[in-house]
């Protein structure tokens, strides 16, 4: 799947709409997952298998928690696409 | 009042085939012979390997060999510290059908906690999963415990020991009325009485595919999960990590799953963004419980054809008080009382008494003192029941707000009608003040999915305007004054509860 980074930004935040049962959320890649977009331990769970089911990857070698920004998920994403 | 359950309500919802195998049992051991007996080649666990009730019944036998080398006898306690998995299952079973006594360590506690859990409970033994292994170090320097490896095994089995139903059978731990963390000691009976009321109210239940998520260290993934499975001759598959639930259910398929809300509405969330049924085509029953659960949970799963079932249970009554076997006529009713199961209702409050029942929190006479009036167990939940015998839970007690009238407002009962509506996730109801008023404030979190639904410009408006039209159909002392409508979720418990001390009142 070829994808630039702003639209991978652009489908985490549909996801983690979703994950908040929100109107509308507007994260980029600097909003922390638990500070600012308010994600407590379902929705990241949500925002994992959300994430595995649509961009095809496996969060396998890390724990979710190991991630701090929207930005840090999507480099990961980056890299298992590229691998 | 005393209200009796009636022993036969359930009857007319199972399987006839199956009914007359929905029977007592004194104690585990019991329970576990007659399983091997009679489904001897069934899968009993999957956790990376599957094992069936004769291959498991041979490992528990060996582990029963194990703990009597180390001087384990009936009635003494024995720890559990592993996560979710065969050697839990297998530790459990061996202990219990020993007639001794299992403390169920849940596996996040650190190795102080653990230290001091086999001080205060006088352990005889702890058994531990290797993974843990690090935090029972303080356990093995400090303590005359001794240490266990789950993986231990012996050369010969050896037999089960049949004890008094009577006989305290395992300590689970529990937040309980107060919040304070306690042990529940449950007999053997009680767990059996508990086991058994899993059986009643849904169609499928023997010889079925069970999914675990749910920890084995609460009540309702021990009893209505791993117990009710192996009562009825079911395979159990054990999940791990919550973050491959899906995967793993493509795989095997379960025909029934016991989830809390939270995870019920994650997986509809999720079918419904990826346009597919997220829990599996054969999956024919949700049992949902541990927080209320929303009647359009019901409804929604309804439409995939799976049945949610909302219950109601405590650790202090070894899980199941009450079921919902018709969820689509009493969606927000947790149903009715299982058999054998004594109530009464006090100033609004449940009191409960029965076989299934702790005999009390283990070391704690402050807590006991505080949870028992003339033997009837007080359990601060506010209920009422309909003319079919339906209960409705409608609050808890310490959240009753009293108003400077006079007035009391059970906030959850107020909630509910709001809760009713599809655009409303979950809301939350407090006293505040505003210009030297007493007023209430509603808080919401919208359900985005249906709100998306709504065709209008301004949807924040349309769900004032839907929550306003609820508000005016309250008794006047019970209408919210004011709307926050939230942008993000409520702080919630690790069982997804939204704690009502660290929302609301400017602490959000």
């Amino acid at each position: 799947m070829e994808l630039t980074r702003n639209e991978i930004v652009q489908k985490l935040n549909e996801i983690v709409d979703m994950a908040l049962g929100e109107i509308a959320v507007t994260a980029d890649e600097s909003s922390n997952l638990t500070t600012d977009l308010g994600l407590n331990s379902v929705g990241l769970l949500y925002v994992v298998i959300a994430i595995e089911e649509f961009f095809g990857v496996r969060f396998d070698d890390v724990s979710f928690g190991d991630f701090q920004t929207v930005g840090d998920v999507v480099d990961y994403i980056e890299k298992k696409l590229k691998a | 009042m005393i209200y009796q359950s009636d022993a036969h309500v359930f009857d007319k919802y199972a399987d006839p085939k199956y009914l007359d195998r929905i029977v007592d049992y004194e104690n585990v051991t019991q329970m576990w012979k007659n399983s091997v007996k009679t489904y001897p080649s069934n899968v009993a666990l999957v956790d990376g390997r599957q094992i069936t009730y004769t291959e498991l019944d041979e490992e528990v036998s060996r582990f029963r060999s194990v703990l009597l080398k180390k001087g384990v006898t009936a009635g003494d306690k024995v720890g559990v510290f592993a996560p979710n998995s065969i050697e839990f299952a297998k530790a459990f079973l061996a202990i219990t059908t020993l007639g001794a006594v299992a403390v169920l360590l849940p596996p996040h506690l650190p190795a102080e906690a653990v230290f001091g859990c086999s001080t205060k409970y006088g352990m005889k033994a702890l058994v531990y999963h290797k993974a843990l292994e690090e935090k029972v170090v303080l356990v093995r320097e400090k303590s005359p415990v001794k240490l266990v490896s789950a993986e231990e095994t012996a050369e010969e089995g050896a037999p089960m020991v049949e004890v008094k139903g009577e006989a305290p059978c395992a300590v689970v731990f529990t937040g309980g009325t107060t919040g304070k963390n306690k042990g529940a000691l449950l007999s053997q009976q009680a767990i059996m009485r508990g086991t058994k009321n899993g059986c009643y109210g849904v169609k499928g239940v023997f010889e079925q595919r069970y999914f675990l998520v749910l920890p084995l260290t609460h009540v309702f993934g021990l009893i209505r999960n791993l117990l009710t499975s192996l009562y009825t001759g079911s395979t159990l598959y054990i999940c791990r990590d919550n973050k491959n639930m899906f995967r793993e259910i493509a795989v095997f398929k379960p025909t029934s799953i016991i989830l809390v809300p939270a995870l019920a509405e994650l997986a509809l969330n999720l079918s419904k963004q990826f346009k597919k049924n997220m829990l599996g085509e054969d999956l024919k029953t949700i049992v949902c419980g541990a927080a209320a659960v929303p009647p359009y949970l019901i409804r929604e799963y309804k439409k995939l054809g799976i049945d949610l079932h909302p219950g109601y249970g405590l650790t202090e009554s070894a899980n199941l008080v009450s079921g919902n076997p018709e969820p689509m006529n009493k969606p927000d009713s947790v149903g009715f009382l299982y058999p054998g199961i004594q109530c009464r209702v006090v100033d609004g409050e449940l009191w409960l008494k029965g076989i299934n029942m702790q005999d009390c929190y283990y070391g704690e006479q402050e807590e006991n003192d505080a949870a028992y009036s003339d033997g009837w167990f007080r359990t601060g939940d506010l209920v009422r029941f309909d003319e079919d015998g339906s209960l409705y839970i409608t609050g808890r007690i310490k959240e009753v707000i009293v108003l400077s009238t006079g007035e009391k407002i059970s906030p959850a009962e107020v909630e509910v009608k709001f809760d009713a509506l599809d655009i409303v996730q979950d809301c939350l109801i407090y006293k505040s003040e505003e210009g030297g008023r007493e007023i209430l404030v509603l808080e919401v979190l919208p359900r985005a999915s249906e709100l998306a639904k709504v065709q209008t410009d301004d949807k924040e408006k349309y769900l004032r305007d839907q929550i306003n039209a609820v508000n005016k159909t309250l008794p006047a002392f019970s209408r919210v004054s004011k709307i926050v409508v939230r942008d993000t979720d409520f702080a919630r418990s690790p069982s997804m509860k939204i704690l009502r001390d660290k929302n609301g009142t400017d602490k959000k």
